[in-house]
């Protein structure tokens, strides 16, 4: 390896024209072939049997998200020119050609079924817009009567109703977005408001939002970081150098993907972000070492220096790098693709960066010759040296203060896990003063809730048990407590619904009979009149065709997993009861799919997370030829990941997909630290034979090294706080976390620790 | 409730079938056909044996059998059908008068066995499918000639037999189907496919005649299937025992007979 590096010097500017030639092949394939996929739908791993049945249900009883549109009028909807809006934007949404007419739901749409002493009626509740007085009572007083659409379709306070839209996963665009809310803003007046919500909305938009604004700041953090990194090495060429690896690691990452077909997912937009910082740590280290050797050697000419950084530093900057792909690597054991492919290319990245670090900087050197050290730094910088040098002494001398200070940390860390939770929200992704969510308050204010939670009672191939009176009863019954009990659920639907409806109906009207009659003969005759009278593709979207299966809709005000699991809880006691009827139940609907999608991811993160962390501690010992040192290499990291759980935990911030990967990389950089740390303190070591001076003499090398590293990093990582993504603030805020705490604990605890352990000096004593 | 008229456009007779069509074929104009096809004779009244089937996407299946009876009474026509399977809905009835008068809606009660109770209903949803099939009311027969303007598009000739091609295209703009395309038989008016496109101009539906039968002198399908292309959903009607002008007394079409069963 030495060697090829070392030959490599002579032909430098073969190896960077080769370097550009391959780099513009890869950009070649990233421009013709790259493909952001936002369908959060092919996100989840296909063939789990939960999301298998989600997607059967979904099919069975034609369970589709809805796009919620509300149309509010302060002073009541019942007037002519507020009907008159609801009727044209019913028509208008049907006539889309992402809307099939049949999914439109509305008052204008909806059948009223009312019954009297003769009999049944089954009417539209208009179809021309009722202009007086009389009229407009009229289907005031039938709307209120009728509890399918009362608090429904209407607002109990009367002055909001809702359209409701349900479009396919996969037909959200943007353009379709801004065209329906061109649309809608055409029928605003100044009495008449209209909001835009539901699941496909927030969805769609988050899909969109996220990578967009990773792109706006991904040029910005790394213009922050180019400074940054210009202020540590006081060059223009070295600065440009280390970012240039950056770069070209970033394009080979995403060109191979390009050129294997793998479209850029959402999480993808984040290979960037690891890998501006992981790759500047191999330039920053490198210069490092090189400013270094040119103070103790003013003298040396550049192929002298380089040579001497290429000896000392390959292998630290080999060995970290390839941890870190482990790293990522281990992401693989994920049941979620999007994140096997962040893993695969994110560790792909991270070996190029450390090839073309190792190639393009020396090369570079030979080519624009050694940066040059400017005079007035020179005695500042020993100044620094005899800092590094005292903090080191002051570190190993006052161990107690780190051991005590990493065990309080430990401990008030474990303590903060505990208020740790996952949240599968998407709408907790974005500002709670943004317009998504304002939409999604006012419409949860009023009406039963924008998520839906479907449970699917199943009597596995026994037919007609859906008619049976006792099933529906404890059915409708379920739906109540649910009701009641949770504030978060505000309605339910099902087939006892119907029946309730159908058994009130057909005896004028009776609130007494407004429940499920006793005889199964009775049911089954009810639907039949339902079938012959209603619409009966309503009850398709209830029960199957054998009456074999059943799904009840829950709405939920909230789509936050704590809300989701409260109503699963409640659903869940009913289980013995319905398996005592033979009845199992599952759910369905994308509620719960973001429910399960979440809890995978985070099973993932956390097996790759222990996974990573044992084949580091045994990398690191097999590199080092100890187990002593893989375990203290390895300490920095495991506090790293407990602070940045623990900071969650208190500060509220849950576990999402977004958060959950920062594990990733609290391990990446946690584990350069630490090796360019222990490679630097085992050579020292070999070299001084004297434990303190060995510390002194890593902490101005390493030490400094790091601390630069760790600056750079956090600079602009601290760019991202102001996104206007929540998710990627959060990222940003503890990612720069995770490299403090990476930098101090290796600096403190770790140093300790090899102090300690008396690693490296034991043979002579 | 239009048992009878399932076939107003499907059922013809043989006399009307005629002597005169073959020569006068080139002066025919689409509504002219279209009117044949709405005039023949259905006869007074009729009782038959209906099986009809939905099949959904997957395949499943709803089978339900009626024992119906019609009859023309002039400027009211009255059906009346009881339900003998599925067992959980037997006995359960359905009537329906029909008045020629299109300002008058129709009349239609049901019986719920369950329940022993007659009741009317009342219903303003004419583009209602029938019973969960794919058959609207409409279709079934309740159209009128002049809803829609009938254009002659062409003649073809399939497996020797010789149709009219209509395009019958309604006047009310809001009407569910945007056209139809009927194909009728030139020899005895009966139209034998008919293809409905929705407001998209996209193919919605297709009807089929798979079966007609002489049954005293009149030709009356027996077996005909409507199927939705776009939903993937299919429903087939059979009539068997089909009996007609077997004088069936008016006093059949009552409520009481509703609640006392056949």
């Amino acid at each position: 390896m030495e060697t090829l590096l070392k030959k490599l010097l002579n032909i430098p500017w073969l190896s960077i024209a080769l370097t550009i030639v391959l780099s513009s092949v890869f950009f070649y394939f990233m421009i013709q072939n790259s493909e952001m996929e936002t369908n959060l739908d092919k996100y989840m791993p296909q063939d789990h049997p939960a999301f298998v049945y989600s997607d059967q249900a979904e099919e069975w009883f034609g369970i589709n998200d809805g796009i919620i549109v509300a149309i509010e009028n302060k002073k009541g909807i019942y007037n002519p020119a507020t009907i008159d809006t609801l009727k044209q934007l019913t028509k208008v949404l049907q006539k889309m050609a992402e809307i099939e007419k049949s999914d439109v739901t509305s008052l204008y749409t909806a059948d009223n079924i009312v019954g009297d002493e003769d009999g049944m009626d089954v009417k539209r509740f208009f179809k021309r817009v009722p202009t007086s007085g009389e009229k407009l009572n009229e289907l005031q007083q039938n709307v209120r009567n009728n509890e399918m659409v009362y608090g429904r379709l209407v607002s109990t306070d009367e002055t909001v109703t809702v359209i409701i839209a349900e479009i396919r996963d996969d037909v959200f665009t943007q353009e379709f977005y801004n065209e329906i809310l061109e649309l809608v803003d055409s029928f605003q007046t100044e009495d008449i408001k209209i909001h835009v919500a539901g699941r496909p909305i927030v969805e769609g938009t988050m899909a969109l939002l996220g990578p967009a604004d990773m792109k706006r700041m991904v040029p910005i953090v790394l213009l922050v970081i180019t400074i940054v990194l210009y202020l540590m090495l006081r060059s223009v060429r070295s600065t440009l150098l280390t970012m240039s690896v950056v770069f070209f690691s970033t394009l080979w990452s995403f060109g191979l993907m390009a050129m294997v077909n793998i479209p850029i997912y959402a999480v993808s937009t984040m290979i960037p972000v690891m890998l501006i910082a992981i790759g500047v740590a191999d330039g920053i280290h490198l210069y490092s070492h090189l400013h270094l050797f040119q103070r103790k050697h003013p003298e040396a000419g550049k192929k002298e220096a380089v040579l001497d950084m290429i000896k000392n530093m390959w292998s630290p900057v080999v060995i970290t790098s390839i941890t870190t792909a482990v790293g990522f690597i281990s992401l693989l054991t994920s049941q979620v693709y999007p994140i096997k492919y962040f893993g695969v290319f994110t560790a792909f990245g991270v070996l190029v960066a450390m090839i073309l670090s190792l190639i393009i900087i020396p090369s570079g050197i030979m080519i624009f010759g050694l940066p040059k050290l400017k005079k007035e730094n020179k005695k500042k910088k020993t100044n620094n040296s005899t800092f590094y040098q005292s903090f080191a002494l002051k570190v190993v001398r006052y161990k107690k203060v780190s051991i005590i200070a990493t065990a309080v940390i430990i401990i008030l860390s474990i303590f903060g896990m505990q208020k740790l939770w996952i949240n599968s929200s998407f709408l907790d992704k974005f500002e709670s003063d943004s317009e998504i969510v304002l939409t999604d308050q006012f419409i949860n204010s009023h009406f039963g809730g924008t998520t839906s939670l479907n449970l699917i009672l199943d009597a596995e191939g026994e037919k007609d048990v859906f008619k049976n009176p006792d099933v529906l009863k404890l059915v409708d019954k379920m739906q109540n407590q649910l009701e009641n009990d949770l504030e978060v659920v505000g309605t339910s639907f099902s087939l006892a619904d119907y029946i309730n409806r159908m058994n009130k109906v057909m005896n004028a009207d009776d609130e007494a009979f407004n429940t499920i009659p006793d005889s199964q003969d009775m049911v089954a005759q009810y639907l039949l009149l339902y079938e012959m009278s209603g619409d009966p593709e309503n009850l398709d979207k209830v029960v199957d065709y054998d009456y074999e299966k059943l799904n009840v809709t829950f709405q939920l005000k909230s789509d936050n997993s704590k809300a989701i699991n409260s109503a699963l809880a409640i659903i869940d006691t009913y289980e013995n009861e319905f398996s005592e009827m033979g009845i199992s139940m599952k759910y369905a609907g994308s509620g719960y799919k973001g429910l399960i999608f979440t809890d995978l991811i985070l099973e993932g993160q956390i097996m790759s997370l222990i996974l990573s962390i044992i084949i580091v501690i045994i990398l690191l010992s097999f590199m080092f030829k100890n187990i002593k040192a893989g375990i203290i290499g390895a300490v920095p990291i495991l506090i790293t990941a407990l602070i940045s759980f623990g900071v969650m935990g208190f500060l509220d911030i849950p576990l999402s997909t977004t958060t959950a990967l920062l594990s990733s990389i609290a391990i990446g950089i946690g584990i350069d630290y630490a090796v360019h740390f222990l490679e630097q303190y085992r050579m020292n070591a070999k070299k001084t034979g004297d434990i303190e001076l060995t510390a002194q003499k890593t902490m101005a090398h390493s030490g400094r090294a790091i601390l630069f590293n760790a600056i750079v990093v956090i600079a602009g990582f601290l760019v991202l706080l102001f996104s206007v993504f929540p998710p990627n603030r959060e990222l940003g805020a503890l990612v720069s976390l995770n490299m403090f705490t990476s930098f101090v604990g290796t600096l403190t605890i770790m140093l300790v620790l090899l102090n300690l352990s008396k690693l490296y000096f034991n043979k002579s004593k | 409730m239009k048992i009878l008229k399932i076939t107003s456009i499907l059922v013809a007779v043989i006399i009307a079938s005629g002597i005169n069509s073959q020569l006068q074929s080139q002066e025919l104009t689409g509504r002219d056909i279209v009117e044949k096809v709405y005039n023949l004779p259905t006869g007074e009244d009729q009782i038959s044996n209906l099986t009809m089937t939905l099949i959904n996407k997957s395949g499943k299946e709803r089978i339900r059998k009626i024992k119906q009876f019609s009859k023309d009474m002039g400027d009211v026509e009255k059906s009346i059908m009881f339900f003998q399977s599925p067992a959980d809905v037997k006995n359960t009835s359905f009537m329906s008068w029909t008045y020629d008068d299109e300002s008058k809606s129709d009349d239609q009660w049901i019986y719920l066995p369950a329940l022993k109770k007659t009741k009317r209903i009342s219903s303003d949803s004419k583009s209602d499918y029938f019973m969960g099939s794919d058959f609207t009311y409409d279709d079934l027969g309740d159209r009128k000639l002049d809803d829609d303007t009938h254009e002659l598009t062409g003649e073809e000739t399939i497996n020797g037999i010789d149709y009219y091609v209509v395009k019958s295209t309604p006047k009310d703009e809001e009407y569910m189907y945007t056209r139809t395309k009927t194909w009728i038989r030139k020899d005895n008016f009966i139209g034998l496919k008919k293809e409905f496109y929705d407001e998209d101009e996209e193919l919605l539906k297709v009807l089929k005649i798979k079966m007609f039968e002489e049954i005293s002198g009149f030709l009356v399908i027996t077996s005909s299937e409507m199927e939705n292309v776009q939903k993937n959903h299919r429903t087939t009607m059979v009539l068997s025992n089909v009996e007609v002008n077997t004088n069936i007394s008016s006093s059949k079409f009552s409520e009481r007979m509703m609640a006392r069963g056949m």
